[in-house]
């Protein structure tokens, strides 16, 4: 007997708080506030909730959230990650809860204070273990890192892009590239946090060296905010106010060449300049009978700009090798064969790890996108990729 | 080095680590390895995926690497580490595709194959730390 949940849950209900570098609120009041309208977005009432779906870092735990907005009829909940690979798993998350028969509307959020509260850049093992005595331990691995000052995850991208450029030949260039495609998208997003913000190929130039050859506008934003979908079946989606955003398939996957840890052992494995995303494309597309070819947007992880290149590369729209000649070929730009991150990303609109990536590819399979892909009936969204990752395809009805 | 923070220490007492951090106090650079099959099982952990033993032990490797990538970090994130340095990724000669992380002061010429030499420090007494050092 073989199983398929293709087309069989959609997203019914999206919502989001304001992004900022300061909330000022707790993680909890975010994830309520997402979720309260990602519900009322879908047409329901918060006791028709029956399963929550959290990233492994998030604050707010499935009880915290039902305790909030006072969910009496919760029945199953789940996390997955590590971290940014969460997104588009806990959506998977919530389809097999869903077609398995465990529960009927499921919401899945992420909430953070990524810029007020802890701060994945400044490293947060560090953070955490500050003033304890040793690092590492428990499987971390840690303590082959941290003590020669890998610290934080913008370290370990750069010496990923360092690679990428000796195997390959990418230049800087290209990255740029990708981090203005992705900020004109912003620019035109009253949500984003860099909106109205311009940046050119000579602001990127011109701009600092965080971690060479990592610049700052190669990293993405820190943000305070949330994001919260609401999965339920095809059939019930369709009573929904809004079309349904329908997951035509999900997919989470390791790789053969699997490392444990957090982010940093993903540097011990044989290329670096591959990633369990080639695998997770290989399932994603088999299982929703669809190739690269047939998406007709893109919402790509983007924690910096060598993630997004890799990630071309890795899904099938170019060569591995090639993404950055297909980068600066211009496929990325407004009008270009690839159009990504129409809502600008984890670069340019706000770091939500991802999950605001789930959003606007359900705006843009409803027409409703600031910066809407004429006649889109086709989004994939990825999630973060380091350690074992996870994505989607979203498709018209 | 003339840091005013204190670099953070590694933990060498975990189960499955501790071996490395042991022989590095003897002046002494090891991968874990199977010792039934003798694969390289990097990082170290206690079972052997390939032929599904528990056997696992240390090899000691020469403490020759080549550069495998580098990145100068500009941007300081932590106190302990003042900018600009260089963090290192290390492929260890003879243990083709082991990897370790060095750290170089300042922003040194680098080209991906250049050859490295490990180097044993003691920043406390008790805990000994593998670093690498360009061969000149």
């Amino acid at each position: 007997m073989s199983y398929s949940h293709r087309g069989e849950c959609s997203i019914s209900g999206i919502g989001a708080t304001d992004f900022s570098r300061k909330s000022g609120r707790s993680v909890v009041a975010l994830a309520s506030e997402a979720a309260t309208r990602a519900i009322a977005d879908a047409g329901l009432e918060r006791s028709d909730i029956d399963g929550l779906v959290r990233s492994d870092y998030d604050a707010v735990q499935h009880n915290d959230l039902a305790y909030a907005l006072g969910m009496d009829n919760i029945s199953y909940w789940g996390a997955t990650g590590v971290g940014g690979a969460a997104p588009c798993g806990m959506v998977a998350q919530a389809v097999a809860a869903i077609v398995s028969g465990q529960a009927t509307n499921v919401l899945v959020y992420r909430a953070l204070n990524g810029r007020s509260g802890l701060r994945f850049g400044r490293g947060t093992a560090m953070q955490q273990a500050a003033g304890a005595p040793r690092l590492g331990g428990g499987g971390s691995y840690d303590e082959y890192f941290l003590p020669y000052g890998l610290l934080a995850p913008g370290q370990m991208f750069a010496l990923i892009a360092q690679r990428h450029m000796y195997e390959f030949g990418t230049t800087s260039d290209d990255l740029g590239r990708i981090a203005v495609a992705v900020r004109q998208r912003a620019n035109s997003n009253p949500a984003a946090m860099m909106y109205e913000r311009p940046m050119t190929m000579d602001d990127y130039r011109q701009s600092r060296v965080i971690s060479s050859p990592l610049r700052l506008f190669d990293y993405c934003l820190e943000s305070d905010g949330a994001c919260a979908v609401v999965v339920t079946s095809t059939e019930r989606a369709r009573d929904a106010p809004k079309a349904p955003a329908v997951i035509r398939a999900v997919a989470q996957s390791g790789s053969p060449d699997v490392q444990g840890g957090k982010t940093f052992p993903a540097l011990m494995r044989p290329t670096i300049t591959t990633y369990p995303s080639k695998y997770a494309a290989d399932r994603l597309y088999a299982r929703a009978g669809l190739g690269p070819a047939d998406i007709d947007v893109a919402q790509i992880y983007d924690c910096f700009t060598i993630t997004v290149l890799l990630e071309l590369e890795d899904y099938g729209f170019c060569a591995k090798g090639e993404g950055g000649p297909f980068a600066s070929s211009g496929a990325l730009d407004p009008g270009g064969s690839l159009p990504i991150n129409t809502a600008g990303g984890n670069l340019s609109e706000a770091y939500i790890h991802g999950m605001n990536h789930v959003l606007e590819g359900v705006r843009q399979i409803r027409g409703e996108s600031v910066n809407q892909v004429a006649g889109a009936s086709t989004c994939l969204v990825t999630s973060g990729i380091p350690p074992m990752t996870s994505a989607l395809i979203l498709a018209e009805q | 080095m003339a840091d005013q923070v204190p670099r953070p220490l590694p933990m060498t007492e975990d189960e499955d680590t501790s071996g490395y951090w042991q022989a590095a106090s003897e002046g002494r650079l090891v991968v874990q390895e199977c010792l039934s099959c003798h694969a390289v099982l990097h990082l170290p952990k206690p079972f052997c995926h390939h032929c599904e033993s528990w056997d696992v032990g240390w090899r000691e490797v020469s403490g020759d690497g080549t550069v495998f990538s580098w990145t100068v970090v500009e941007h300081q994130v932590h106190a302990a580490f003042p900018v600009p340095y260089t963090i290192v990724l290390v492929e260890l000669v003879d243990a083709p595709g082991a990897r370790l992380i060095g750290h170089l002061d300042g922003a040194p010429e680098l080209t991906v194959g250049q050859p490295l030499r490990v180097r044993f420090v003691e920043p406390e007494p008790g805990v000994t730390v593998p670093t690498w050092e360009l061969v000149s």
